[in-house]
């Protein structure tokens, strides 16, 4: 589950990236719009999909929109600690076959890259948007290859290699997966809203050991830590009533994680269809749902000043069958993805620690909080 | 103030005291100035800061990669994929025609998904996506959409508006979705998604160029050496707007034969101060006399006469400014029409009138006003007081040298002869212009001793035929030896340089008419509707081409197809020919060779057939220094291959430079069948008119021209006429020049006369006769000006034909008279130089004897 949202702000950008601003809005905020002429043309999210592997870590051009999200916390060797995130949009516009020119727009392929300087306090992003094109983006598993232009993950066996260049920081991570690939929900499809259909098929690598070097203005760093993994795949998934959603992934000391997540109304409740997954120490997961557990904000707040959002940054959760109580804490307030352009989703995505305890036993870990919706609600298929 | 004084009396009083003689001098200067000035800003604007039309929306790139047909688009991905922090920016360039304007725009295909996007960095208030932001949705149907189109503000369209294109052959109505400042139509185009824009020139596979912004480090040369490494062979990084400088140096010849074409003005107008200060020396001998004995020294004077000339340089090139810039709309028109026809399509910049522009103005009116002043104004300064002051004594006329100045003509005239067989030098003829300027210097100098001789020798002849005013017009020129000589070099001159201006060109047409008897044997010709340029080159389409090749009545089609090269750093075309075609319809019409070799052209063409080997044109083996047996390395798509040259062929149809390969051979390597130009040849018994409408028809919705072949020489010489019109506006301004000299000149003939026509009337002549007197000396000079004239004149166009353009374009020419228009041209000027002796005429008429006479 990750952020997928986008905003109905007034135009305010700079008028050279009109062009591009009205795709990454349309990328957005309309295929709802467009999916009601063209949704028959994809497939949805169905009971009992038969998951595959390597296969389901690439592309699944069926579906209309799909994903893959790699958050982590590393640390240097002097101790600096850093997070990252590092993620892959396809959202088919077209599959019209007579449109079969390699320059005909079939997938628009979003991608953002994130680091996150957190003893630094320093919070770099950055966006890029492209079409397939001759392989300037795509996802293949003959290539085994997940990429927009030189931002890549490359698998090589298990192993995967986290490539992204940009001009203030670059990524040259190499990731190893501890654990057998989780498949969130319930047979197969992890349910968004009321409805067929109205679901994702959603994968996670939760605990990736993960070494390598980054670099930040010109500074290397030979960095080692944990990531995650999300690949999401999907043609509809919320209702209008929704509003945003809070996510989290969290990596324990026990060698267990967490995955969280909750949908707001726009009434301000929480949706029923919020859920959870559990992976114990051998990689056995339980589908958590809302009221399994509890996420509450507990009132530490950060206030965005190009979006006036205000984000609930500091969390309480419990999940009183695992006996987990534990608080989540940023170490970097400021870690909101705001679109150059204005006008693509704005959200809040950031490193996170975490403390409390399992039963008496004291426990703590290392995480990804997602927060959406907090300037404007989401538009989903 | 007393040389305040002194240089009001002696010079600013006589001046007004002969107005018209004053402004024609000044005017001449203004005009001489205004033309190089014209040429000057024209040049700048058309040529000197000549940006070839595809770099508009190109930004701010360092790199770009170029392929010969293309580069093929999976080096997008690979760029794009390269671990480096670079701006990648594929790009879709041809032209679309505006079917409303008949204008050629450049079309430019942009990656309006991508951020890194050109265009995004290009210009930044560019907007391309007005549309996008009323309605977002329509952004995405947009790029859906093959009929979107975007262009700049200045063809004042709006968003949502349709608009007609002529691309290649097809003539569609596309959409405007949005509509960017264009920079007053300096980055004026019509920009599609490169998707839409691949499609509307049938043209898949492959980009045309590939812009890159690298990091500032490490250096250009490291970024251009890195990429190059991951790039197949047959692609080019290169410093981005290489293509721009390369034109410019194409160019560089051209701007700069007109350039010293617009100083033969100049020429002339410094021949007519030297003319109108030497007259004021001799006509003022007696006030430098009176000066000069009130204790002026010799340096006052001769201060006082430059000054005067730089008083008429100053104004007359303070006219000239205006004057000029006024020129330059017109001349930077023609130009823009040269370029876009010989060279490359480009885009006129604005005309800008810098400061640099207006100082130079001033030194070279003033300069050449001073210079051609000095040394009647060392004479005046020699002048000693008693002798000036003598009563009586008839006018002082400077003894001439005539046959001292014959010899050293003689020296001058074997000195040019000498620097006509030099090479060029830094690819220019300078010391074909070196041996053009002796040859004029030379004829300056023998024109006393032709004057003499001919007026000597045809004195009496005259008298008999035209009567004793004859014999007194002649006597008079031939008196005033040196007056008559100034006179008839200003305006020989000009004559020469019109004359051999004019047998060059006039040889140039003729070896293209003949030329182009031998080359274009086809019945027809078909090409894409539009405007031809040199460097453009539109397909048809290839269904379309399959279709007229199954008309019935035509015999064969021979598909030429065209692209853009650069060869070692100049551009160039490269076309490819069917030779079994050509070799079975085209050698019938061929009376001799047109190759270097001499060899008939089915041995030629033979050696080319299904080979790595290429014919060039004469530019191209001259520009290149390649000859037969050499070979030629081409980029073509992703491999470069050497071409060996069989032959070199006679080629006037551009000056940039054609390779000629074989169709099978270029299909090899760049397989786009579709082709530029068809010669379609018709079956013996079939009339050509019915399978030109047969052809119509077959074009349904494809735009195209149909050629037949005396259209197409028609429309060749149309162009050649067209490209030449600066040439001709420029003599004829010379010609202008030179005539209001004359005018000037025998006005002061005839008030430095007066004593003389004042006796005659005296003495019993006629008004009449008076007025046949002047009119005959007209007459009489201006006779002698043509015939000096015509003489220098094809001693230069020798230079001009076999030495000047050969060394700065590469042709040869054949020699031609063109009769007729040297007829009408020398025809005219004689007439305008009686014609200018009408007013002088008609003021000697009107002195009034007495008055004159008492004065003695």
């Amino acid at each position: 589950m990750n952020s997928f949202g986008a905003t109905n702000r007034a135009y305010g950008a700079k008028p050279e990236h009109y062009f591009r601003a009205g795709i990454c809005f349309f990328f957005f905020a309309l295929c709802g719009n467009l999916s009601g002429q063209t949704q028959s043309l994809y497939e949805i999210a169905r009971p009992g999909y038969a998951y595959q592997f390597p296969r389901d870590y690439f592309s699944h051009p069926g579906y209309q929109t799909e994903w893959w999200y790699y958050t982590g916390n590393v640390v240097a060797g002097d101790g600096h600690r850093f997070g990252f995130e590092l993620t892959f949009f396809r959202q088919a516009t077209d599959r019209d076959p007579t449109r079969d020119k390699t320059w005909d727009v079939r997938d628009l392929y979003l991608a953002h890259a994130a680091l996150s300087d957190l003893d630094g306090g320093k919070f770099f992003h950055v966006e890029r948007l492209n079409r397939r094109g001759p392989e300037i983006a795509g996802a293949s598993e003959a290539q085994q290859k997940v990429w927009n232009g030189n931002w890549q993950v490359k698998w090589k066996g298990e192993n995967q290699e986290l490539l992204a260049i940009d001009k203030n920081f670059s990524l040259d991570l190499n990731l190893v997966s501890e654990k057998a690939p989780v498949i969130h929900g319930k047979k197969g499809i992890s349910q968004k809203s009321a409805g067929d259909g109205h679901a994702s098929h959603y994968i996670s690598l939760t605990r990736m050991a993960t070494k390598g070097e980054l670099e930040l203005n010109g500074k290397s760093y030979d960095v080692t830590g944990l990531s995650w993994m999300d690949h999401e795949f999907f043609t509809t998934q919320l209702d209008t009533s929704q509003q945003g959603w809070d996510w989290l992934s969290v990596q324990l000391t026990d060698r267990t994680e967490l995955m969280l997540y909750r949908f707001r109304r726009k009434n301000g409740t929480v949706s029923p269809f919020s859920s959870g997954t559990y992976i114990d120490t051998q990689g056995k997961s339980t589908h958590l749902r809302a009221n399994d557990f509890s996420l509450e904000a507990d009132g530490t707040t950060w206030k965005s000043q190009t979006t006036a959002a205000l984000y609930p940054i500091g969390w309480k959760i419990t999940i009183p069958q695992l006996g987990i109580v534990l608080e989540a804490k940023t170490p970097l307030p400021a870690q909101e993805l705001t679109s150059q352009t204005n006008l693509a989703p704005s959200y809040w995505e950031g490193a996170i620690t975490l403390a409390g305890n399992r039963g008496t036993q004291a426990l703590s870990g290392v995480g990804y909080l997602e927060l959406t919706g907090y300037d404007h609600a989401i538009h989903l298929p | 103030m007393a040389s305040l004084l002194l240089f009001y009396r002696l010079l600013v009083r006589p001046l007004f005291r002969e107005p018209v003689r004053t402004a024609l001098t000044i005017f001449a200067i203004a005009l001489g100035v205004a033309v190089v000035l014209a040429i000057d800003l024209a040049g700048s604007a058309a040529a000197g800061s000549f940006r070839s039309s595809m770099e508009t929306l190109a930004g701010d790139n360092d790199l770009e990669v170029v392929a010969t047909g293309g580069v093929p688009e999976s080096a997008v991905g690979t760029l794009a994929q390269l671990p480096f922090s670079l701006r990648i920016s594929p790009r879709i360039e041809g032209f679309a025609a505006l079917t409303d304007m008949k204008e050629s725009l450049p079309l430019i295909g942009l990656d309006l998904v991508a951020g890194g996007s050109s265009f995004t960095g290009a210009n930044s208030r560019t907007n391309f996506g007005a549309a996008t932001t009323q309605d977002p949705q329509q952004g995405l149907r947009d790029l859906e959409n093959p009929d979107a189109v975007y262009v700049g503000a200045s063809l004042g369209h709006k968003t949502g508006e349709h608009i007609e294109l002529l691309i290649n052959d097809q003539s569609k109505t596309y959409t405007i979705r949005g509509v960017y400042p264009d920079a007053n139509g300096n980055e004026s185009a019509v920009v599609m998604d490169i998707a839409a824009a691949q499609r509307a020139l049938t043209r898949f596979g492959s980009v045309d160029r590939i812009l890159i912004k690298v990091p500032s480090a490490p250096s250009l040369e490291v970024w251009q050496r890195r990429l190059q490494a991951t790039l197949p062979p047959g692609l080019e990084v290169r410093t981005q707007g290489t293509g721009t400088a390369e034109n410019r140096r194409m160019l560089q010849a051209f701007r700069w034969n007109l350039r010293l074409l617009s100083y033969i003005s100049l020429v002339v107008g410094a021949f007519l101060i030297y003319n109108t200060i030497s007259i004021s020396v001799v006509r003022r001998r007696a006030e430098i006399g009176i000066v000069r004995a009130l204790g002026a020294g010799r340096n006052t004077v001769l201060a006082a006469f430059v000054g005067e000339a730089a008083v008429f340089g100053m104004v007359g090139a303070l006219l000239g400014l205006p004057l000029g810039r006024v020129m330059a709309s017109g001349a930077v028109r023609l130009m823009a029409t040269t370029v876009d026809a010989l060279y490359v399509s480009s885009r006129p910049g604005a005309i800008a009138l810098t400061a640099d522009s207006i100082v130079s103005v001033f030194v070279v009116g003033i300069g050449v006003a001073v210079a051609s002043a000095f040394a009647p104004a060392r004479e005046a300064a020699l002048v000693s007081p008693v002798e000036a002051m003598a009563r009586g004594r008839r006018e002082y006329d400077v003894g001439v040298h005539k046959m001292r100045d014959l010899v050293i003509a003689m020296g001058l005239a074997i000195a040019a002869g000498a620097a006509s067989r030099g090479p060029a030098i830094a690819g220019k003829p300078l010391l074909g212009y070196l041996s053009a300027l002796l040859l004029i210097v030379a004829s300056v100098l023998a024109i006393p001793a032709f004057v003499d001789a001919v007026t000597q020798a045809s004195s009496q002849l005259l008298k008999r035929a035209l009567g004793i005013e004859a014999l007194l017009a002649s006597r008079s020129l031939r008196a005033s030896l040196r007056r008559t000589s100034v006179l008839v070099g200003a305006l020989s001159t000009a004559i020469a340089m019109m004359t051999s201006v004019g047998i060059m060109v006039g040889s140039f047409r003729e070896t293209v008419i003949l030329w182009m008897a031998d080359r274009l044997p086809a019945d027809l010709y078909v090409r894409p509707a539009g405007n031809a340029a040199a460097d453009r080159h539109p397909t048809l389409s290839l269904d379309l081409a399959n279709a007229i090749t199954t008309l019935p009545g035509v015999a064969a089609v021979d598909r030429l197809r065209s692209y853009e090269i650069t060869y070692d750093g100049l551009p160039a075309t490269l076309a490819s020919v069917d030779l079994q075609i050509l070799s079975s319809y085209n050698l019938r019409n061929y009376k001799k060779s047109e190759f270097f070799s001499g060899r008939p052209t089915e041995q030629v063409l033979a050696e080319l057939s299904d080979a790595n080997t290429v014919v060039v044109s004469e530019p191209f083996s001259y520009k290149h220094h390649v000859k037969a047996g050499d070979s030629l390395a081409l980029s073509l798509g992703a491999v470069q291959q050497f071409f060996k040259i069989v032959d070199v062929y006679y080629d006037y149809s551009s000056e940039r430079g054609n390779i000629i390969m074989d169709r099978n051979t270029l299909l090899k390597y760049l397989p786009d069948e579709a082709p530029s130009n068809l010669a379609v040849y018709v079956t013996p018994d079939t009339p050509v008119a019915q399978v030109r409408s047969e052809i119509m028809q077959a074009a349904g919705g494809h735009r195209i021209l149909i050629f037949s072949n005396a259209n197409l020489r028609g429309e060749a010489i149309r162009i050649f006429d067209r490209t030449f019109a600066i040439t001709y506006a420029m003599e004829a301004v010379a010609i202008v020049v030179a005539v209001m000299g004359v005018a000037g000149a025998l006005l002061a003939l005839v008030i430095d006369r007066r004593r003389e026509l004042g006796l005659l009337r005296f003495l019993g002549a006629a008004k009449n006769q008076i007025r046949k007197l002047i009119l005959l000396e007209a007459a009489l000079l201006g006779l002698l000006a043509n015939v000096a004239g015509v003489i220098l004149g094809f001693a230069i166009s020798l230079v001009l034909i076999f030495v000047i353009n050969k060394q700065s374009f590469g042709w040869t020419i054949r020699f031609h008279w063109p009769v007729a228009i040297l007829l009408v041209a020398l025809t005219s000027v004689y007439i305008a130089t009686v014609v200018a002796g009408l007013y002088p005429a008609e003021l000697a008429v009107r002195l009034n004897p007495l008055e004159v006479v008492h004065d003695e």
